[in-house]
């Protein structure tokens, strides 16, 4: 699911002041700026959806606290918390509004900052998103899962799940999965992978939202993904068809085309006002 | 040397598919209770403490009792219930609550009171553990297992302080926040019941462990690794100038003992293997779920490169020590040749191995306590180096 990638081009980790230690990111670019909030398999990741973004934008890619090459900053512990923590880093870059792609884990503590702070929000990706509770439609348990047995819910293909399992673990590799899901526990044991209050509070949300469904998600139900389309007044439900949980990990190409052109399309009002030069 | 009786009170009832490890990955969280009969499982209740309490009757010096939940590997979720329906059943041995799994507690300020009011039901015959909870017990409680070390921590320090410090006073704590902490009843034992506290190599622990003079118990592992823990507490505990007695050291082991080696054998397979290949069925991803283990423990634990139970064969779970099966003389010598190799002063003996019967359990009790104990406590103690 991971395709760091160890190639030269790829640019150098930055790192970031905050709380008791400090966090990693990647930055590259021109253009808008573009956070990208990775899912739990996806800190320290450099592949086709990096290089799609940074070839249109300018694409912040930090690691969460606690995954890939960050600190632990063990004093935060929930996805409030988190969502305080990229206030932070938007302010220490000075950026005061930026467009935000959260996928899965990542997509949960996207739509709590674009919920809490929504003027910092320009346009919104929400991939694969945990975050609701729909007791109904619960969250398959990951954290039960044996190795086989995720990768079969993250992959649709039997090729990618036979090709992830067939390469041998090494000591460091087992090690840094089990650090990252360890702070995947943290902000999402209890409550499960989300936050009873998100629900009733989305309707704060104003930057047009894009929301991808993977067709066939075996994680998060495609209930999850109605009920943010439903909740975020401008939403747009996508579903990427033959798709397992881990959207770009399976369908790179498709699913950056999808974020690239959300980004990058449709515009506000006052934008397109702006660039018709419209006269007020 | 002490020599307690310890029970795990097992369901040994399982379906005949249980060897359908894909249909039944393990015997605890995800084992439907749909398979505990309560018109046997009362009668299991029974028994087993009947066993408990005759094993004071034949000289053990104590009876330990455990927590476990959603499993039927044992049934006992409140240890405190179990010590609490032994304490006026029984009137010399040590009860051993080994231990409350603290971390699991939404309120552990219940346990300092249960505790107290167990020390004066027993008159002070009271040993008190503490134990994290295995992983699937941080599943089945909904507790984060990211947070269970400090939790452990937290809850640890408040009863201590809840036990030893007149009230009220307040706590205020990461985890958990009193305005008014001020237990009734106090602990009978001054300054609180001796505490213990399971190992399973972790340096921290040893060293917290020797830093409070805690009893550290072992349980489930080969020879050679117990030593190296035993040796890393007695490290740990010579780095802060403290020599523990050799009662600080506990072996937890299931034992069986026939009428000769050969039928003992014969006779003991089934269960040490229901024991280790049904009982203690339970994939890495239960035990230590993400952030149970700190990465220092987890590249520990992937270095010792040990084999998960059901991997193990009877003979192996013999060679390498886990269990110890004879006759009376080979277990005398070999549990000799354990304590001073270890240098533990605390055999919890585990007679009641798996689902082995009523009657088994009874003439194990009797013949190691009347062919195996009294040997035991006559050899003089050397002290491990």
């Amino acid at each position: 699911m991971t395709v760091t990638d160890l190639d030269p081009s790829t640019p150098a980790v930055q790192r970031h002041d905050a709380g008791s230690g400090t966090v990693a990111y990647r930055r590259v670019g021109t253009g808008r700026p573009v956070l990208l909030l990775h899912s739990a398999g996806g800190a320290n990741e450099w592949g086709p959806l990096q290089l799609g973004l940074a070839g249109v934008a300018d694409l912040i890619a930090p690691d969460h606290p606690g995954f890939g090459l960050s600190d632990d900053l063990p004093e935060l512990h929930t996805v409030d918390d988190l969502v305080y923590h990229y206030l932070d880093l938007l302010d220490a870059l000075g950026l005061p509004q930026v467009d935000v792609v959260g996928l899965s884990f990542g997509g949960w503590v996207a739509a709590e900052l674009a919920m809490h702070s929504p003027e910092r929000v320009r346009r919104l990706v929400l991939g694969a998103a945990v975050g609701l509770r729909i007791p109904e439609a619960p969250i398959a348990d990951l954290f039960l899962m044996t190795p086989p047995q995720l990768m079969r819910a993250l992959f649709h293909d039997e090729a990618l799940v036979s090709a992830a399992l067939s390469a041998v673990p090494t000591t460091e590799g087992i090690l840094a999965t089990y650090r990252d899901l360890g702070a995947l526990a943290r902000f999402g044991w209890h409550p499960f992978l989300n936050d009873p209050k998100l629900e009733r509070r989305l309707h704060r949300i104003t930057a047009p939202t894009l929301v991808l469904a993977a067709g066939e998600d075996r994680l998060v139900p495609r209930a999850h993904a109605e009920r943010y389309a439903a909740r975020i007044p401008d939403a747009e439900l996508r579903d990427i068809p033959d798709c397992g949980h881990a959207l770009h990990g399976e369908r790179p190409a498709e699913v950056t085309a999808a974020i690239v052109e959300h980004l990058g399309g449709r515009r506000s009002e006052a934008e397109l006002d702006l660039e018709t030069g419209a006269e007020t | 040397m002490k020599v307690n009786f310890f029970h795990l009170m097992p369901y040994p009832y399982l379906p005949d598919d249980f060897d359908d490890v894909e249909k039944y990955p393990s015997p605890s969280l995800t084992f439907s209770n749909a398979h505990f009969d309560p018109a046997v499982g009362v009668d299991l209740y029974h028994r087993y403490l009947d066993e408990l309490e005759y094993a004071e009757t034949v000289g053990f010096d104590g009876v330990v009792v455990n927590e476990h939940h959603q499993s039927a590997y044992g049934t006992m979720p409140s240890p405190n219930i179990m010590a609490a329906a032994l304490a006026r059943r029984t009137s010399r041995a040590t009860i051993m609550v080994l231990g409350n799994a603290i971390p699991l507690r939404g309120n552990p300020l219940r346990v300092a009171e249960e505790i107290a009011m167990l020390d004066h039901l027993t008159k002070g015959r009271l040993l008190s553990g503490f134990v994290r909870g295995i992983g699937w017990e941080h599943f089945g409680h909904s507790i984060n297992p990211a947070d269970s070390r400090t939790r452990f921590n937290e809850a640890h320090d408040l009863i201590k302080k809840a036990w030893t410090e007149p009230g009220p006073f307040s706590w205020y704590g990461e985890h958990y926040e009193y305005r008014y902490v001020n237990i009734w009843p106090r602990p009978l034992q001054q300054p609180h019941p001796p505490i213990a506290v399971p190992g399973a190599g972790s340096p921290e622990t040893m060293r917290w462990v020797a830093e409070n003079h805690y009893t550290y118990v072992s349980v489930y592992a080969p020879t050679r690794v117990v030593k190296g823990w035993f040796d890393g507490y007695r490290a740990a505990a010579a780095d802060l100038g403290y020599v523990p007695e050799p009662e600080k050291i506990g072996m937890a082991l299931p034992v069986f003992v026939g009428e000769d080696d050969a039928s003992a054998h014969r006779e003991a397979r089934p269960y040490v293997e229901w024991l280790f290949h049904r009982g203690l069925r339970q994939g890495l991803e239960i035990v230590f779920p993400p952030g149970y283990m700190s990465p220092a423990a987890m590249k520990g634990l992937l270095k010792a490169n040990m084999k998960a139970f059901p991997e193990l064969s009877y003979e192996e779970l013999l060679d390498l020590g886990y269990v110890v099966v004879g006759g009376p003389e080979q277990v005398r010598n070999r549990l000799g040749e354990l304590r001073d190799e270890l240098g533990f002063g605390q055999l919890m003996t585990m007679l009641t191995i798996g689902a082995m019967p009523a009657e088994m359990v009874r003439r194990n009790t009797d013949i190691f306590a009347s062919e195996v104990i009294p040997e035991l406590r006559k050899e003089p103690l050397t002290a491990a180096s």
